[in-house]
Order: C-alpha cells, then sequence, then structure tokens
C-alpha cells in the first residue's frame, strides 16, 4: 500500500501568490494513497526539510512529492534529506509548479487547478517508482587540456601542481595562444610575452604535465572518470628528440617569403619554422604546403644542415591513445575576417589593419620590431583612427553579441600609439565605452585624459583613400554633426568568433554550442565552467568572448572542478541508465545506431552447447547516460529507462 | 521459353541439386485472378509454380520465420522489387543474411512478366535506383492527391471514418514482411499503451503507431493494403510517410543491405527543413 507524502511549497511569493497552496494541499490530501499533504513557505530551507525527513519517520512514507519549483533546482536536495531519513533518494519526485504553472500564470483559479494536475501526475508516478543504487565507477586520475593558450596553460598548471598528472594537447607548433601575440597587456601594460613566456616554460618542464603540441584531437570515447581519447600526433618532419633548437635549418630555408600566421601575415616565415622565437617547444616543423621539397621533390637543404639528423621527410602522422578521467576544453577563439564591410576597405586599402595585426606592430618581437608603421610604406602614421565594434554588436553585417575586450584594447592600444609616436593623433569612434572590471574604467579614462585619446561617439559610415590618405567619414553623435577625418592608418577593433571548426570539434568531443559556436555552460551563473558533458570542463574564449583575467580565473575554477573530480577513488553515477527485455527484443540494432554514447552493445544469447540462438541489444550501463533516445526508437518497447520506465511515464499521463 | 518455364527449370536445377533448400513461389490460388504463396522443398514440385501478372504478394515477410535460415541454408524466393527492398531493410536490420537468399526476379510491366535476371541481393542496386528515380506513385493518385489538398480538419475526419472501421485484427502486421517483432508494441500491456478494444481512439492509436514504425522502412509492397478485411487504405499512409522520408532525409527505403535506419541515424548534411 502506497503512503505518499505530497509536500507543498509555497516559494515565498513564487508560488503561493499564485497557487492556492492550501487548496492544493486539501485535494492532495484526498487522493488515493497519499498518506500526508502539507503546505510551508520555503521547503528548501533547513526547517523546512527537517520537516520533510520528519515526516517521513512518522509515517513510514514509500514515496515523497515536493510540489516546488524545477528538479534542476532542488531534486538532489530533497532527494538527500530522503535519503537522510532512510527512503531511498529515487523515490522522491518533484512536481515542478514553478516554472510552467505558477510564474507563467495570472489566474489564480487556473494556476491552482494546474498545480493540483501536475502534483497528481507526479503522485501517481512515485507510486510506481523503484528503489535504485547509484552506479559505481573508477576514476582515471588523468586530465586532458585541449588548448594551449594561456587559459589551458593555467588549468594543466594548477591541475599539476596539485599533484595530478596533465596531458596538454596544442594544434599549434607552439603554446602560447592569442596571448603570445599581443604587446601589452590592460589594465597594467605589462608585457604580454614577458609573463606569458616563463608560464609556457613551466608547462612544458613540468614533471606532470606531457605536452603535445602539434597535435590534434581525433576521437573521445567514454565517459566522466573514464574517457578514451585519441590524438593525432602531426608530422612535423623534425624529430622531436634529436633536434636541439639550434635554428640553423631556419637560417638556411630558402623558402623565405611566407606569409608569417603569427604575425597575422604582416611578417614573412620560413617553410621551416618556428611560429615565434621564444616558441615552446623550442622545435620547428616543416609547412609541407610552402616547403620546396615537398612541392618540386628538390631542395632538402634543411636537412643538410641540420647536425643533428632530425629531419625526416618521410615522417607519418601518428596516433597516441590516452585514458582520461576529465577533459578541459581550452580551445580559445579567432577574430573575425573585416572584409564583410567593404565600406571600411579591409584587404582593399593596406593601411587598414584589425586590433591584432596592430598588437604584432606595437609588439617588441613583432615585425617591426614595436614601432608603429604603416604597412603599405614604413612611414610613422600621424593620424590613427580606432573604429571600435567593427562587427560586434552588429547584427546585419557581423555578430550580435559584444566581444567584450575591444573597449579596453582600443583604449590600450591609444596609449600605446601615443607613447610610441609622439605628436601623433588618436580618434577612436565608439558606441559605448564598456569598461567593467577591477581598473578597467580608470584605464581607459587614461587613455583620454592623460594620453589624449579622442572618443567620438558614433559610427564611420565609409573610409576612402584620398591623396594619399585614408579618408574617414563618420558621426559625432554628442555633437550632432558629421565628422571628416584624413588619417594614415585604420584600425578595426574587430569581433572574436568562434573557431571555425570550434562545432565540429564540439561534436567530436560531444558537448554542446551556440549558435555562434562557443561552447554551452551547464549552467550560466551556477556551473559556468562545466559544460553540459559530465567530466568536460570549459575554460577561456571558447566559452564566450574573454579577457585574459577572466580566462585565467575560469582555468583556474575548470582545475578546481577537476581536483574535486580526481579526490575520490570511485565514482557515483545516477542510476538512471536503459535496460532491454532480452526476450522481446527483436535484434534490429537501431538502439545501437541511435544511442549517441555507445553504449548499446549486440549480445548474443547461446544456448549449452554454445549455439547462438538470438543476438540481443545489451546496455552497458557505465557508459549509458540515461537520455532516453534508444527507448524512443525500440518498436518493440522492449527498452526501458530506470527512474522513467515506460509504466512510470504512463501512469504521469494518466495522472492528469 | 516463358520466364515460368525458364524459373521452374532453375528451380528444379537448385534443388536438385541441393544449392537451396527451399523455393518460396506463387502457386495458382482460389481463382483464376488470384495466387497463393508455394513452399517447396522437393524438385518434382517444381511444375506446380506459377509466375505471371497476378503474382503481386512480397513474399519476403516468409523468410524470417522463426528458424527457417537458422540452419545456414539458402532458401530461394521469388521476388518482385519492392520484395529485394525489403530484404535489403531485414539485412540491415539484422534479421536475414542476405547470402542465404536466392533471388528470382520479376517485375510486371503492363502485364506483361519481365525477368530480373540477377540471383544475388546486392546486384540489383541499379533496379533499385531506377525505382527511386521514378518515385513510386500512389496506387490512387487521384485519392491521393484529394487528401493531400484537404485541411487538416477535413483529413482527420476522412481517417477517422476510416479507422473507424478497423476491427483490429492486425492482418496488416501479419501481412507485413517489416512487422517481425516478436512482442508487438500492441502486445504489450505493462503499461498498455495502444488501446486494445476496436473503438475510434485505440483504432486511430494503432494506424499511428504502425506508420510510424514503418517510416522509413515500407517499401509499399502493399501486403497490408490487400490484407485489410475492411478496406482501410493503408496504402496511402505508407505512402505519404515514404514521402516524407524521401523528402526530408533523401531516404529510399531498402536500397541496400547496410543502409543505416532513416530514424536512427544522422547525417550531417540533412536539410533539417523541419527544425525551426
Amino acid at each position: 500500500m502506497a503512503k505518499i507524502g505530497v509536500f507543498i511549497c509555497h516559494c515565498g511569493e513564487n508560488i503561493g501568490a499564485k497557487v492556492d497552496c492550501t487548496k492544493l494541499a486539501a485535494a492532495m490530501g484526498e487522493h488515493p494513497g497519499v498518506a500526508v499533504s502539507v503546505e510551508y513557505k520555503y521547503f528548501c530551507s533547513d526547517p523546512g526539510q527537517e520537516s520533510v525527513k520528519r515526516a517521513i519517520r512518522d509515517n513510514n512514507l514509500t514515496g515523497v512529492v515536493v510540489a516546488a519549483c524545477s528538479p534542476r533546482m532542488h531534486e538532489s536536495t530533497f532527494r538527500k534529506a530522503c535519503a537522510e531519513a532512510g527512503l531511498n533518494p529515487y523515490l522522491c519526485e518533484i512536481a515542478n509548479i514553478r516554472e510552467q504553472c505558477s510564474w507563467v500564470h495570472t489566474d489564480k483559479d487556473q494556476a491552482t487547478e494546474k498545480a493540483m494536475d501536475i502534483t497528481r501526475s507526479m503522485v501517481e508516478k512515485v507510486k510506481r517508482n523503484n528503489k535504485l543504487q547509484p552506479i559505481t565507477v573508477p576514476v582515471t586520475r588523468r586530465a586532458l587540456v585541449i588548448g594551449g593558450g594561456i587559459a589551458g596553460i593555467q588549468a594543466a598548471l594548477d591541475i599539476a601542481n596539485a599533484g595530478q598528472e596533465v596531458v596538454l594537447v596544442e594544434r599549434e607548433p607552439t603554446l602560447g595562444g592569442h596571448m603570445a601575440q599581443l604587446s601589452e597587456t590592460f589594465p597594467t601594460l605589462d608585457c604580454s610575452q614577458c609573463i606569458m613566456t616563463p608560464r609556457m616554460v613551466e608547462a612544458a618542464q613540468h614533471p606532470k604535465i606531457r605536452l603535445l603540441t602539434y597535435a590534434e584531437i581525433e576521437s573521445v570515447d567514454g565517459y566522466i572518470g573514464n574517457f578514451s581519447v585519441r590524438v593525432r600526433m602531426k608530422s612535423r618532419y623534425v624529430d622531436i628528440n634529436k633536434c636541439t633548437g639550434c635554428g640553423d635549418c631556419i637560417t638556411k630555408c630558402p623558402a623565405k617569403k611566407i606569409s608569417s600566421e603569427f604575425d597575422c601575415g604582416l611578417g614573412k616565415r620560413t617553410a621551416i619554422y618556428t611560429p615565434f622565437a621564444q616558441s615552446v617547444p623550442n622545435i620547428p616543423v616543416i609547412d609541407k604546403a610552402n616547403c620546396i621539397y615537398f612541392k618540386n621533390g628538390k631542395c632538402k637543404i634543411c636537412s643538410k644542415t641540420c647536425q643533428c639528423d632530425a629531419i625526416d621527410f618521410d615522417m607519418q602522422d601518428t596516433f597516441e591513445d590516452l585514458e582520461i578521467g576529465a577533459i578541459v576544453v581550452a580551445t580559445g577563439f579567432q577574430v573575425q575576417n573585416n572584409t564583410m564591410y567593404g565600406e571600411y576597405g579591409y584587404g582593399k586599402y593596406p593601411d587598414v589593419i584589425n586590433g591584432l595585426q596592430f598588437e604584432r606592430f606595437a609588439s617588441a618581437s613583432g615585425p617591426t620590431a614595436g614601432k608603429i608603421l604603416r604597412p603599405s610604406d614604413g612611414a610613422e602614421p600621424k593620424t590613427v583612427v580606432f573604429i571600435q565594434c567593427a562587427g560586434s554588436r552588429d547584427p546585419s553585417k557581423g555578430v550580435r553579441y559584444c566581444s567584450k575586450i575591444c573597449c579596453m584594447y582600443t583604449a590600450k592600444h591609444a596609449m600605446l600609439y601615443a607613447h610610441k609616436v609622439h605628436g601623433g593623433k588618436a580618434h577612436i569612434f565608439y558606441m559605448d565605452i564598456r569598461a567593467a572590471g577591477k581598473g578597467y574604467d580608470e584605464f581607459s579614462r587614461r587613455a583620454i585624459e592623460d594620453d589624449e585619446a579622442s572618443y567620438l561617439r558614433g559610427r564611420v559610415s565609409k573610409v576612402w583613400q584620398e591623396n594619399g590618405k585614408l579618408m574617414v567619414r563618420g558621426v559625432d553623435t554628442l555633437l550632432g554633426r558629421p565628422v571628416e577625418i584624413a588619417a594614415d592608418m585604420v584600425v578595426l577593433a574587430t569581433a572574436i568568433i568562434a573557431q571555425p571548426d570550434a562545432k565540429e570539434f564540439a561534436k567530436t568531443i560531444g558537448i554542446g554550442y551556440d549558435e555562434y559556436g562557443f561552447y554551452n555552460e551547464a549552467h550560466l551563473k551556477l556551473r559556468p565552467v562545466e559544460s553540459s558533458t559530465a567530466g568536460v570542463f570549459l575554460a577561456g574564449a571558447c566559452q564566450s568572448p574573454k579577457d585574459i583575467p577572466d580566462s585565467v580565473a575560469q582555468a583556474s575554477a575548470t582545475a578546481s572542478k577537476v581536483l574535486a573530480l580526481f579526490s575520490k577513488d570511485m565514482l557515483e553515477r545516477e542510476p538512471v541508465v536503459a535496460t532491454n527485455n532480452e526476450a522481446t527484443c527483436a535484434g534490429c540494432w537501431g538502439c545501437v545506431l541511435a544511442c549517441p554514447y555507445n553504449a548499446i552493445e549486440q549480445k548474443d544469447i547461446v544456448d549449452r552447447s554454445g549455439r547462438v540462438i538470438k543476438r540481443v541489444a545489451s546496455v552497458n550501463p557505465g557508459l549509458c547516460q540515461g537520455c532516453g533516445t534508444c527507448v524512443t526508437f525500440c518498436r518493440s518497447n522492449s527498452l526501458d529507462l530506470a527512474g522513467f520506465t515506460e509504466r512510470q511515464i504512463f501512469a504521469e499521463v494518466m495522472g492528469l | 521459353m516463358s520466364i515460368e518455364e525458364q524459373y521452374r527449370t532453375r528451380a528444379k536445377e537448385l534443388l536438385s541439386g541441393g544449392a537451396v533448400k527451399m523455393v518460396i513461389g506463387y502457386s495458382k490460388g482460389s481463382n483464376a485472378s488470384r495466387r497463393r504463396p508455394l513452399f517447396i522443398s522437393s524438385p518434382d514440385d517444381v511444375d506446380r509454380l506459377v509466375l505471371d501478372d497476378a503474382c503481386i504478394q512480397n513474399l519476403s515477410g516468409y523468410l524470417v520465420s522463426e528458424g527457417l535460415l537458422s540452419d545456414e541454408k539458402r532458401v530461394a524466393v521469388f521476388l518482385r522489387p519492392e520484395g529485394i527492398r525489403a530484404i535489403n531493410i531485414l539485412a540491415a536490420e539484422s534479421q536475414l543474411d542476405a547470402e542465404q537468399i536466392v533471388v528470382f526476379g520479376f517485375d510486371v510491366i503492363g502485364n506483361e512478366v519481365q525477368a530480373l535476371k540477377v540471383i544475388h541481393v546486392e546486384e540489383f542496386s541499379d533496379v533499385i535506383n531506377s525505382i527511386k528515380e521514378r518515385a513510386p506513385e500512389a496506387a490512387e493518385e487521384e485519392l491521393f492527391e484529394r487528401i493531400e489538398k484537404m485541411s487538416p480538419k477535413e483529413r482527420f475526419s476522412f481517417w477517422q471514418e476510416e479507422f473507424s472501421k478497423c476491427i483490429k485484427c492486425y492482418a496488416c502486421r501479419q501481412a507485413c514482411p517489416m512487422c517481425y517483432c516478436r512482442r508487438c508494441i500492441v502486445d504489450s500491456n505493462q503499461p498498455q499503451w495502444v488501446n486494445t478494444s476496436s473503438h475510434t481512439l485505440g483504432n486511430f492509436e494503432w494506424n499511428i503507431v504502425r506508420a510510424f514504425h514503418l517510416s522509413g522502412r515500407c517499401v509499399e509492397c502493399g501486403n497490408c493494403d490487400r490484407a485489410c478485411p475492411v478496406n482501410i487504405p493503408l496504402r496511402l499512409i505508407n505512402h505519404r510517410m515514404a514521402e516524407e522520408v524521401l523528402g526530408a532525409f533523401d531516404h529510399f527505403a531498402g536500397t541496400s543491405k547496410t543502409q543505416e535506419p532513416v530514424l536512427a541515424s544522422f547525417k550531417k548534411d540533412d536539410s533539417e527543413t523541419f527544425i525551426l
């Protein structure tokens, strides 16, 4: 005989104002099988939980329904309370009478009516709930960090410094990411490379960190605590164990006019190269597409130069299979290509550049050794126009969101320009100055007040070339008049966008992404560093545009999550997994294909002599995530999901 | 030599040589226009085989009879292109091994019976692709178009009337080569998702569930339609679903024995027109 306890929460005014909880409690008290039906202002509070526990003990309840907020919010709270009172936690269910009931209705009678339906339906479900025991799985204490920018390095170092193993994978030949390309960093103007490169070296030399550069993730299988990851080690054509990093091959390489990716096309590199002088590891790669030997079959000058015999033109891609317990995704961002603004002339006029290119000019390791010079003739620009939001906050041509860092780096650019070109004039067209952050607003005020940047609130409509100048026509909306500036250089504060292959990569590792390709966190406020896939965490700009302090903070946060996971020998997993009725299974294998987690295998049923009688599907509870896709696919209804069995769902529907 | 005679000779050869253990074909029926399935395992019986334009039943469903193929011996079967597609689906869904099937392929164009030359299931891909190209037409184009033009409300009442005739005999299921489940969902009673009594709701539930279970799998052989004792135009539902999966996923059921089921597989280039 069922003895169900129904606990109706007012959630303060949230539910109480729109649902007549007294009436609801009385109605549920009348429902067959309900032993206790009570209301309270906040059941999630300590006295609230205590009263639930007391009711369980006093009445020997066989099931509990808490009519309250979303189960996402407090299901675990109340299940824990039930467990403490000796009731199997899976006999507790939440009837959500807040989100889709009290919050969305204005008529109290109708909302109360609906709350009764929702609660009754859950009571009917709970009557058919089974006691479930959590599944325990072992944890592999080794983290994989994908991406060797500042976020990835920080996460790797934090995990490694706590004594756990880390594999740090970077697809470029060197660690560093975008931060290595920057000149000075806001709001303190410390040199980016000076703070970045020691971090890179520390990560590379850390005994607990295994560094795999020029490597890409091929596939990810498994689940939290037990991922199997295959990494493709792209062929460098340079033996990493023999090379000493002397650089002779780079000096001698005859293919010298290849546009440098690191310098954003402003400098040149050779076909055998390291992206920049401080690369970690300091081991070059051969760019196959531009190598004279690979193109014509003749050259091999690097090979002849090398005293260590490290060059191997026959090198092939190899694969590494890793056993991993947790994954930190720190794959970073890209800058948008500004050619979509035909009116700004990016790509047409050489002196219209983007913010990252300006960073390279301002950087001591850049193509001009830190001098601000215009690309067209190498002259020092006397007037520079910066255009903010060149792509961001522009739903028609660019992206809808704010790229977050551009206000700050444009202020920084204006400062650096003022420091490097005395008497130069910086004009900045802006929409708003978004300088929220420690020391940020002070920083942007400094650009205006000390370094005399002229801020013009308005947009630029057109840039064209006239008499060797770039004519910039815009509007100053504060003065309400059009502006025309004859500039020597124009810098576009380009939008941050997701990596071009971000969506593909999300599918490889099985995490969600938004419409722009940024990775989705499990909860924007309460679980901002977890992805929706257990055991996969997000750090840095792959989740949303971020500056360095935010990226580092988020990276450290992921490290704490990984370390918490690694603090246990065994993981407890929700026992919400699918099971198959082998007697009725028709063996069509639709479920095997439908399962997104590869959790369903084929199983042979054999007779005593070992002869196969039939083949059926078999669910691996360690891999099953309880999504229920297989259940909906199964035509013979052989598959069922524990905690959401067909009987429970049917009762729930019929209870409405 | 007529095709009928050719196939009798070949059946005799295969049976007497032991290449196949059984031939499933057609024999004379209760009247001149009807044919009934024939199962012969002796070369002496081949003269009972009949092949003419009245041979319309899809015989592929008999191949999944419990235990028939478990001795790994071969079975020959008379099949029209729809039947060959059905074999492909059954093979794709692991219900049989296509290697075990010897096909006596034929097609009826107008009133004329034509032989399909090859004998192995995988050799028919050209034939199947050509059917896909000419897109199967509904048996009653006119009625089909009339239903297409109806408003959802009219269409609902049309089907309500048709389904009101259903007596839940499940003849459609028994005749269908795709309905091979050992336990059908309608026979599952914990919980009883589909109402067993033949009132409107239960009838709707059954026919809609069947339509969904056949979408992307039905080859439009017409077995269900002909089996229905109360003449519900089931062919129209199946045709609509086939058009739907062809349009939405470019999926034509039964093109190969490795074809993935449309509702369980995912193609990156699906047009996804139905996702808003």
